[in-house]
């Protein structure tokens, strides 16, 4: 199989951001994410919870609600802005001034007309929604406190607003509050704090829910402004509720990182007579829980602890399946390493800055599972700064290590690197069309850059010492793609450029000709990774349910060991697999092998060996090393599965033969999160 | 009190009163059974009184003009600032349309600036400079530079809810510990126990990690005293 001298890299400090709210928009079935940073992530929950577009965040966006009106996200934030966002473009199309100070929430009316939003200074201000921007259009009764939390009643004639020791009702065609119902504060020591009603909902048969920091949820009803029930859900704050669309079911998340759910059921079986009851308790998260969003199936929260979890929920899907099994989103499904496979340096991007580190080096031999010692420790060359307020959306470094590239939603900058990478130099007179870049990919032979930009066009640019010189853009049919494009990989030989866009098309251009050659049939899953084989131009796409194509670009077709692949199926452990696959290379030494991997696993694929049963044991590196040589042949198979390292970031093969691997340990991550709140365990 | 109002009456019943009114005097002001009470006649009283109460009323009405006139002092400055403060009415249609072409500009798009910048310009040059365009700058020749953001105030005001929100989920009452205690706890609820992490953390627990690097030399030193 092969021996590989393994770098094991563990000095890349991503810290991911935690989740600060979220939206779910039932008719496309995508999850908008809104990050501490500013940073929004859009999640496709019909493919395998794809992280499909990341739009980079921006200094001073502090987000704290989401909103979607149909197809168009709206968020609000602590900067008193209301920004609507492109996502086809992955940037902000505009931002408006609501000029009441820090805006808490943000909620529209189920007719998508008006947009509520609840401001510092007591206001609750009304936007109309038009065709390419919104409207103020009026204030409501302005109150005393702030505004904390806002829900539109199901007809739109009616919000309700969580502001500090009490609710308001407002009627939105006058503007009046109506009613005030006081919420209590909470006991002993808390007694003297105010009580913030931090989260709302407003259902159609006139009943509020209401969750605040004394941890209580609170049942009203809304037409004679008192209190049906309070139920004490935790000793800390309930930071968010959400309810379902048939309004059966409703999740409350408290700060201990629990997830309550109450339904609405009679508590005997036949009676009419339904209320809001406890039923379970879901401990996901070891932080706050402050974003909640019930779909048709799941519960999905996040929190301080940044990730992602979706939590199926029993009664509505098959137990022991697949589509019943908890997810969790860790780390991105992009990859943020960058690896110059001559030069043996890593290119590390993080939100504002980038980090240029070389390899370090070993002489020694042995067995393996040996630890070589290190001649030669890796040491961090660069550290780059980014301009401006934007965080840093790509990056990219030329395999030979001299050239560095990185864009944000407004700029694009080019850097060249001298003196066996020490000193840098930035690139200055920029071709015009070159501004901003989703996705930037050098050619191996470092004298091209291609940078995706709008509309799945591609601006090719030669790079000559010292400047750079725009060459061609090229674009896929006119008018079909609009999506942006999150994949780009430029073959070895140079004469191919492959692109895949969000809306799972995967385009192939002939550089030599600089035009289209072919587009992959499409497949209904978004693609995760694409890579081109050096020497049989094949190309490797690996999809978001875990499906892997190779198609031949000189025959324009599936070639033969994908049809096999496809007749027999992937194993079912291969499919179960809840990460997705985030970078594809190749063996210059041995070309039947494909080297992929996820979060949990890297694996290489022999394609000249027999592809596994489905009955056959998968993971079965373990015992084939137990086993003498000859039977080894007869049980091996294609898949060879590698679980030694986890929570990878990268898995690289540079062109010294030896393997970098780069790790993530979760303990790392979690050891900087903020702090957790202290919960008295027995016998501890 | 009740001297104020035997005080007033002025009644035929002097003598009694004043009797009266002297073995009050004599009951409070004593400060020994031995001394004599002092002598006070009516009218020096009653002067008392009503000047005491001529002074409180006085004071009382003095603080209400001042007051008075502190609040009427500020109202005008206010209304000053108002009128100042409020550009004519074209040149606010024109700030109206101004923040939205500053918004679009690009850094590195220094022509379109200048374009933009020379158009702004002429109608800028009309207006004085106050509060809003308190951060433009005459350059030399037709350029005027504008920050795109002038909301320093506004980030206060976001740097202040940002502060409600730490205090509430982090500050005073709010029961928190540290990621420390947290892992500590999930390792000795865990099914493999190992060290702490703040031990295996290279850069954590530097004070912990020494004071326990002592303690292990002073036991070896220990183990070693009774076999030497």
């Amino acid at each position: 199989m092969g021996e590989f001298k393994v770098h094991r890299v563990r000095f890349f400090d991503y810290m991911p951001t935690a989740i600060r709210a979220m939206a779910f928009n039932s008719r496309t079935e995508r999850l908008a994410l809104a990050r501490a940073d500013g940073a929004l992530e859009i999640f496709n929950f019909a493919d395998n919870y794809f992280q499909e577009k990341v739009i980079p965040g921006q200094d001073g966006r502090a987000v704290e609600a989401l909103c979607w009106v149909g197809q168009r996200l709206f968020s609000a934030g602590l900067n008193g802005e209301i920004t609507e966002y492109d996502l086809e473009n992955l940037r902000p199309r505009y931002t408006v001034e609501a000029y009441g100070g820090p805006i808490w929430t943000i909620s529209s009316n189920s007719q998508g007309t008006l947009l509520a939003v609840g401001c510092e200074d007591g206001t609750v201000k009304m936007f109309e929604i038009l065709e390419e921007r919104i409207q103020f259009q009026r204030n409501l009764d302005r109150q005393k406190g702030r505004i904390i939390s806002l829900s539109w009643h199901p007809s739109g004639t009616l919000i309700a607003a969580g502001m500090m020791d009490m609710i308001r009702i407002f009627d939105a065609e006058t503007g009046r509050a109506t009613h005030r119902l006081l919420v209590e504060r909470g006991v002993g020591a808390s007694k003297s704090k105010e009580v913030v009603v931090w989260s709302i909902v407003f259902l159609s048969d006139h009943t509020i829910v209401s969750g605040d920091s004394a941890g209580k949820v609170q049942i009203w009803d809304g037409v004679t402004g008192t209190l049906v029930r309070t139920q004490l859900v935790t000793k800390w704050d309930v930071l968010a509720l959400s309810v379902s669309n048939d309004e059966s079911s409703l999740v409350a998340g408290t700060s201990e990182g629990t997830v309550v759910q109450f339904q609405f059921i009679s508590s005997t079986v036949g009676q009419q007579d339904k209320e809001w009851v406890r039923t379970r308790t879901f401990k996901n998260h070891s932080h706050d829980v402050r974003a909640l969003a019930h779909t048709e199936t799941a519960v999905v929260s996040g929190g301080m602890d940044t990730q992602l979890v979706v939590r199926p929920l029993l009664d509505k899907v098959e137990k022991n399946t697949q589509e019943s099994a908890l997810r969790k989103m860790t780390l991105p499904h992009r990859s943020l390493v960058c690896c110059a496979k001559k030069a043996g340096l890593l290119l590390f991007q993080f939100p504002d800055h980038l980090e240029l580190w070389r390899l370090g080096e070993s002489d020694g031999h042995g067995k393996p599972g040996d630890s070589l010692p290190v001649k030669r420790k890796p040491e961090k060359l660069i550290q780059l700064k980014r301009k401006g307020e934007d965080h840093i959306c790509c990056s990219a470094l030329s395999p030979c290590g001299g050239w560095l590239a990185y864009s944000t939603v407004t700029s694009f900058r080019l850097y060249r690197l001298q003196n066996n990478n020490i000193s840098i130099t930035k690139v200055s007179k920029l071709p015009k069309d070159l501004r901003s870049a989703h996705q930037l990919c050098f050619s191996p032979d470092s004298s091209k850059l291609f940078a995706s930009s709008s509309h799945s066009s591609v601006i090719v640019v030669a790079l000559n010492q010292p400047e750079c010189k725009y060459l061609h853009t090229l674009k896929p049919k006119s008018g079909e793609s609009e999506q942006p494009v999150h994949l780009l990989f430029a073959s070895e030989d140079g004469k191919w450029l492959a692109t895949a866009n969000t809306d799972c098309e995967i385009h192939v251009y002939n550089l030599d000709k600089l035009k289209l050659h072919c587009t992959v049939p499409v497949y209904s899953s978004c693609p995760t990774a694409i890579a081109i084989h050096p020497t049989t131009s094949n190309l490797v796409a690996v999809h978001a349910d875990q499906q892997i194509f190779e198609f031949s670009l000189v025959q324009k077709e599936y070639t033969e060991w994908s049809r096999k692949l496809q007749k027999q199926g992937l194993h079912s452990l291969w499919l179960e697999r809840d990460t997705p696959i985030t970078h594809v290379a190749f063996n210059p030494q041995n070309p039947a092998h494909i080297i992929l991997h996820d979060t949990f696993m890297f694996c290489i694929i022999d394609q000249s060996l027999p592809l596994p049963e489905a009955k056959t044991p998968f993971y079965n590196q373990m015992t084939l090393r137990s086993l003498p040589e000859p039977q080894r042949i007869i049980h091996s198979h294609a898949f060879k599965i590698c679980k030694n390292f986890q929570h990878l970031m990268c898995v690289s093969l540079l062109e010294d033969h030896s393997l970098v691997v780069v790790e993530r340990p979760l303990l790392n991550i979690m050891s900087q999160l903020p702090a957790p709140v202290r919960q008295k365990k027995f016998a501890t | 009190m009740a001297k104020k109002q035997r005080g007033k009456s002025a009644s035929s019943s002097k003598t009694a009163d004043i009797k009266q009114q002297t073995d009050h005097f004599s009951l409070m002001l004593e400060s020994s059974d031995d001394e004599a009470p002092e002598e006070v006649t009516f009218e020096d009283s009653k002067a008392e009184a009503l000047r005491s109460m001529k002074q409180a009323l006085d004071t009382a009405r003095r603080e209400k003009e001042q007051l008075k006139e502190k609040r009427r002092k500020r109202q005008e400055l206010f209304q000053e600032q108002k009128k100042r403060k409020l550009l004519p009415a074209d040149v606010l249609e024109e700030i109206d349309s101004a923040p939205s072409q500053t918004q679009k500009q690009c850094q590195e798009d220094a022509e379109e600036e200048e374009q933009e910048a020379e158009e702004d310009e002429q109608r800028k040059k009309k207006r004085k400079r106050s509060g809003k365009l308190a951060h433009a700058r005459n350059l030399k020749g037709n350029y005027t530079v504008q920050t795109a953001k002038e909301r320093e105030s506004a980030s206060f005001q976001q740097q202040a809810a940002e502060d409600f929100l730490q205090s509430r989920m982090y500050g005073p009452g709010s029961c928190r510990t540290t990621s420390n205690e947290l892992l500590s706890l999930q390792n000795k609820t865990g099914r493999n126990k190992s060290a702490a992490v703040q031990f295996v953390k290279k850069d954590w627990a530097c004070n912990e990690k020494a004071k326990a690097e002592k303690l292990k030399k002073r036991w070896v030193h220990k183990q070693q005293i009774p076999s030497c």
